[in-house]
């Protein structure tokens, strides 16, 4: 059967040649073992996958069954998490392979001196994914009760006659929403800006599809680069966040520490 | 899907569509002779959902009948 190399992460040759003298974990497909493909002394971690699956054409087949993807996706990451804790590497997406050795070997040559500065920048840094959860009744009543504007209109409201009672009312409705978007706004830069201080970078994710959780809605969503000695420091500012928060309707979620995806060139490199 | 992966899925739950979120979408891109691009990656988590969902609405069919078996002895 024809195959094809599916490319896990990238790091020193040094650094990782010796974690292959120790046991390692599943590849991405079941029967197969990991391999290191070194040029340059980069090297990548990589294994033999079917064509038949990943070549072009059965890849995009297979992207359509969400069961196929989300096994290998897991192993791909349990593979990227390996590394990750053991030694300095640039994680790779998933869906990156090749066709021959040699054409690995050429891309870590080509790319060297690119690899290694994201190899020292990633070095003893860990991602953390901080996610931000508003409930959204909580919060407007919060807002209700504390913004003098609107309350100036609810007394309005309350003396006025039921038509213009009713037209004082919806005009509160509005307001509100519009005061909760903006102090939604406003937690999410300040979670923002705290946190950035505790970490090497800071990106904003891109919400998905409208993501509702037991604790409301998914408002903000950012990933942190932090030094695995500094995690502390980063965790108690979370925290001293989340309890500040907490009674305005928000949640925090810290999810983490996963290989430094969002923090090597959203670029493609070829 | 094989035994194997769906016990896979079912260990994962919700940190799954999280570890997709990150594997799929993010980092980067060597590209190789093949240049893969998940594109649809939304479309996947709908997938997903959906499935995780039916997993769930089976165990607690299961779950439900269990309850029911031991009530009758």
């Amino acid at each position: 059967m024809p195959e094809a190399f599916y490319i896990y992460c990238l790091g020193e040759e040094g650094e990782l040649s010796p974690l292959f003298d120790e046991k390692l974990i599943e590849a991405i497909e079941p029967g197969t073992k990991l391999q290191l493909i070194a040029a340059d002394a980069l090297a990548a971690v990589a294994s033999v996958v079917p064509l038949a699956d990943y070549g072009e054409e059965g890849f995009q087949a297979r992207l359509a069954e969400p069961a196929w993807v989300a096994a290998r996706a897991m192993r791909h990451e349990r593979v990227l998490e390996h590394f990750a804790s053991r030694a300095s590497v640039i994680p790779l997406r998933f869906g990156a392979i090749y066709l021959k050795r040699a054409r690995v070997e050429e891309m870590l040559h080509e790319r060297a001196a690119e690899l290694r500065s994201f190899i020292k920048r990633l070095r003893g840094k860990e991602e953390w994914g901080v996610n931000l959860f508003c409930d959204r009744a909580q919060l407007l009543e919060q807002i209700a009760s504390l913004s003098p504007a609107l309350r100036e209109i609810n007394e309005r409201a309350a003396k006025a006659s039921a038509g213009q009672a009713y037209l004082l009312r919806k005009k509160v409705d509005a307001q509100r929403a519009d005061e909760a978007r903006a102090e939604v706004r406003r937690v999410a830069g300040e979670l923002e800006r705290k946190l950035s201080a505790e970490s090497d970078g800071v990106v904003r994710l891109r919400l998905r599809q409208a993501e509702t959780a037991e604790h409301g809605d998914l408002a903000a969503k950012l990933a942190f680069l932090v030094e695995r000695e500094g995690f502390k420091d980063f965790r108690a500012a979370a925290e001293e966040l989340a309890a500040h928060y907490a009674s305005a309707g928000f949640r925090l979620e810290l999810t983490g520490p996963w290989p430094a995806y969002n923090f090597v060139a959203e670029s493609e490199v070829r | 899907m094989t035994q194997e992966e769906f016990t896979e899925l079912e260990q994962s739950d919700l940190s799954l569509l999280e570890t997709l979120d990150h594997v799929l979408n993010r980092g980067l891109v060597i590209a190789g002779e093949i240049t893969i691009s998940v594109a649809d990656v939304d479309l996947i988590f709908v997938g997903l959902n959906v499935m995780l969902t039916s997993v769930e609405t089976a165990r607690e069919v299961l779950v439900e009948r269990n309850r029911k078996a031991s009530g009758d002895e």
